[in-house]
């Protein structure tokens, strides 16, 4: 019987052509669709290497014209720290997680070039505040204080990116463009490797990052400061004014900003979701209307082939028999729309397009083809019923 | 089983020795609708033998096509019993009644209903497709001889629309045949025809009833057509006039 189908949709493929392409349109779409959620979903669910929860942010800013010593600078932060509740806190560089700002850049060892990484400034308490895992090494201390090359932590993809699989302990890289007199802290030396961390937002692969200490630097140019403060769980307003009256406190013209770090995370997620849920609800939409297409050109196909129906009952199809028969036609038509999406889909990984891993696109690709005959099993099975009530004497009756 | 044997063989031309394929006893049929009822059968009763060529007779309208379907087991008399083979079939399942139909009937319409989309000897090959246990190959070689015996076996692969009304019937015929039924039934198998394509239908029908035994029981408007048979029954107004 199934090769019967086969022959009877292979016959009609020009009637069938329209049913087809809806099915493989729905089909892309899906597969689409299917392959950013399970994408976001898997990033989702990877850990994100750093803890953002009793984390806050401070954007201190010295006030306009003013400048911003270092000597004063780490007064404020020797204060904050002071105050009850407050556990660490750690000078960073303004691209804090979450945040809509980057820095970024490509590297250089031994003539191979990374892929561009995102790039921080980060001080001796850094990964306490943040608690980064450490693989190799250690994070950045005063003994680093006195080195020639400037010292770096790098993430464990970045390693891969850099070194393969070998050691990257005391390894130097640097940037790409090749300046002349390159000066020994332009030039980077690893000291510790952490895991990979996710910090743009909680949807986005692992991106390699860099991490470079400050150096005992002179920050009177500085106009704002980067601070992060991990305090004691149940912290809240009042803590955060304390803050800002201290910082007030040790320089007039100083101000802060307090900000808690998971707000941010729940701002940014709101923020990326949207445009998803909006695709989703398209694409919801675009299979609702094609759904009513298919059921539309179903029921009408019926009712052209009401006189092949009762010739096949004369013959000695049973009701239920030629309802299968319907759903199962339908099912035939599907498999070609899903072949040739398929076929579509299959380049994705096959030409490793985006970057992606290949296994999102498989599932989305399986996910894709579930629905779509779940969809269309759903529009056929009301019009096969009809089929099936057909009466057989309709064959005897001539039009 | 060889193709042939499952087609009926004369049976030893003994006219006398009648074996009733199909009868029917007091049989009526009212069609109800929303606003009226139509008696288009009223007290029928009816007996076909093996090897019998039947032709029925009547005007428009007088419930021809509706004996053919309450013979053919299309469809359920509103009184009265139908039995085949020589029993009734009154209280059968709709998937017994399609077995049944599937192995003992065979049809003939008037306007062929052949599947255009499907090539001449697929479309013979249908019934058998809806034999449990028939492979592939079996209900291919059974098509091919069916087709043989309507003279049609250098078109097989052709659609029904390559081909005129006439080799259309001739195919249809060959569909009703390949499963080897008791009894063909066929509704104004000519209706469509002109009139010398026409008389190769009867032609070839009259042929297989006489060379392969067929029971035949055909509806035609044309009197001479009729007479070429062994039996005409006449109606009028759902009544067997004679
Ligand atoms: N499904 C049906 N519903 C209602 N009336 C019907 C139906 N089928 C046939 N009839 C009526 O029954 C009568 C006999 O019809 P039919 O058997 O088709 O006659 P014939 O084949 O002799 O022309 C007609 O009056 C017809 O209108
Ligand atoms: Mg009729």
């Amino acid at each position: 019987m199934l090769r019967h189908l086969f022959t009877l949709i292979w016959n009609r493929k020009r009637a069938n052509l329209l049913l087809i392409s809806e099915i493989f349109f729905s089909f892309v779409v899906l597969f689409g669709l299917g392959t950013v959620l399970i994408t976001a979903g898997k990033n989702f669910l990877t850990p994100r290497g750093f803890e953002s929860a009793q984390v806050w942010r401070l954007l201190v800013r010295a006030g306009q014209g003013q400048k911003m010593p270092r000597a004063e600078l780490d007064d404020v932060l020797r204060q904050v720290k002071a105050l009850p509740g407050v556990q660490t806190v750690a000078l960073t560089s303004n691209n804090l997680p979450f945040t809509f700002n980057t820095n970024n850049s490509d590297f250089v060892y031994k003539g191979r070039k990374t892929p561009f990484a995102n790039t921080y400034d980060a001080d001796d308490h850094y990964a306490e505040v943040l608690r980064l895992h450490l693989r190799e090494g250690r994070w950045f201390a005063p003994a680093d204080d006195g080195t020639h090359h400037r010292p770096v932590v790098i993430t464990e993809n970045m390693r891969q990116y850099l070194f393969g699989d070998e050691p990257a302990l005391g390894k130097i890289f640097r940037y790409p463009m090749v300046v002349k007199n390159t000066k020994p802290e332009h030039e980077f030396q690893v000291v510790g490797v952490v895991d990979n961390v996710r910090m743009t937002t909680e949807f986005d692969e692992a991106i390699p990052s860099v991490w470079m200490r400050l150096l005992p630097y002179d920050t009177t140019h500085w106009e704002t400061a980067a601070v992060l403060v991990r305090v004691a769980p149940g912290q809240g307003g009042a803590l955060q004014e304390k803050i800002a009256r201290t910082v007030a406190g040790v320089t007039r013209q100083w101000s802060t900003e307090v900000r808690v770090m998971e707000d941010d995370r729940l701002h940014r997620r709101r923020y990326t979701l949207v445009p998803v849920v909006g695709l989703g609800l398209m694409g919801l939409f675009l299979i609702i209307n094609v759904a009513l297409g298919l059921f539309g050109v179903l029921w009408y196909n019926i009712s052209q082939r009401r006189a092949e129906i009762g010739l096949r009952r004369a013959m000695g199809a049973t009701g239920a028999g030629i309802g299968w028969q319907f759903l199962g036609e339908m099912m035939v038509v599907t498999t070609f729309g899903v072949l040739l999406g398929g076929l579509l889909a299959a380049q994705f990984p096959l030409l490793n397009a985006f970057d992606l891993p290949t296994q999102p696109y498989l599932l989305a690709i399986a996910a894709a083809a579930c629905a779509v005959y779940a969809i269309t099993a759903l529009c056929a099975w009301q019009p096969s019923r009809l089929a099936a009530r057909i009466h057989p004497a309709v064959a005897l009756r001539e039009e | 089983m060889s193709p042939e044997t499952d087609l009926r063989q004369p049976d030893a031309a003994a006219p006398d020795r009648a074996v009733p394929v199909l009868r029917l006893r007091d049989i009526e049929k009212v069609y109800q609708t929303k606003t009226i009822e139509t008696v288009a059968l009223n007290q029928v009763n009816l007996t076909v033998n093996r090897g019998e060529f039947v032709s029925i007779m009547g005007p428009s309208g007088c419930g021809k096509s509706t004996l053919l379907s309450l013979m053919g087991l299309l469809d359920e008399p509103t009184g009265g019993v139908i039995e085949v083979d020589g029993r009734a079939v009154t209280s059968y399942s709709d998937k017994e009644l399609a077995g049944l139909r599937n192995l003992k009937i065979g049809f003939v319409f008037q306007s062929y209903h052949l599947i255009n989309d499907l090539s001449v000897v697929d479309n013979v090959e249908l019934p058998l497709l809806y034999r449990p246990g028939m492979g592939g190959k079996e209900r291919r070689q059974r098509a091919l001889a069916a087709l043989d015996k309507v003279g049609l076996n250098a078109r097989t692969g052709h659609f029904p629309a390559q081909l005129s009304g006439g080799q259309r019937q001739r195919v249809a015929i060959a569909r009703a045949l390949a499963g080897g039924p008791e009894i063909i039934l066929a509704d104004e198998p000519t209706g469509n025809l002109d009139s010398v394509m026409g008389e190769e239908i009867i032609d070839l029908l009259l042929e297989l009833n006489r060379e392969q035994g067929v029971t035949i029981v055909m509806v035609t408007h044309d009197l001479q057509q009729a007479m070429k048979t062994q039996r005409v029954i006449r109606f009028f107004d759902g009544s067997q006039v004679g």
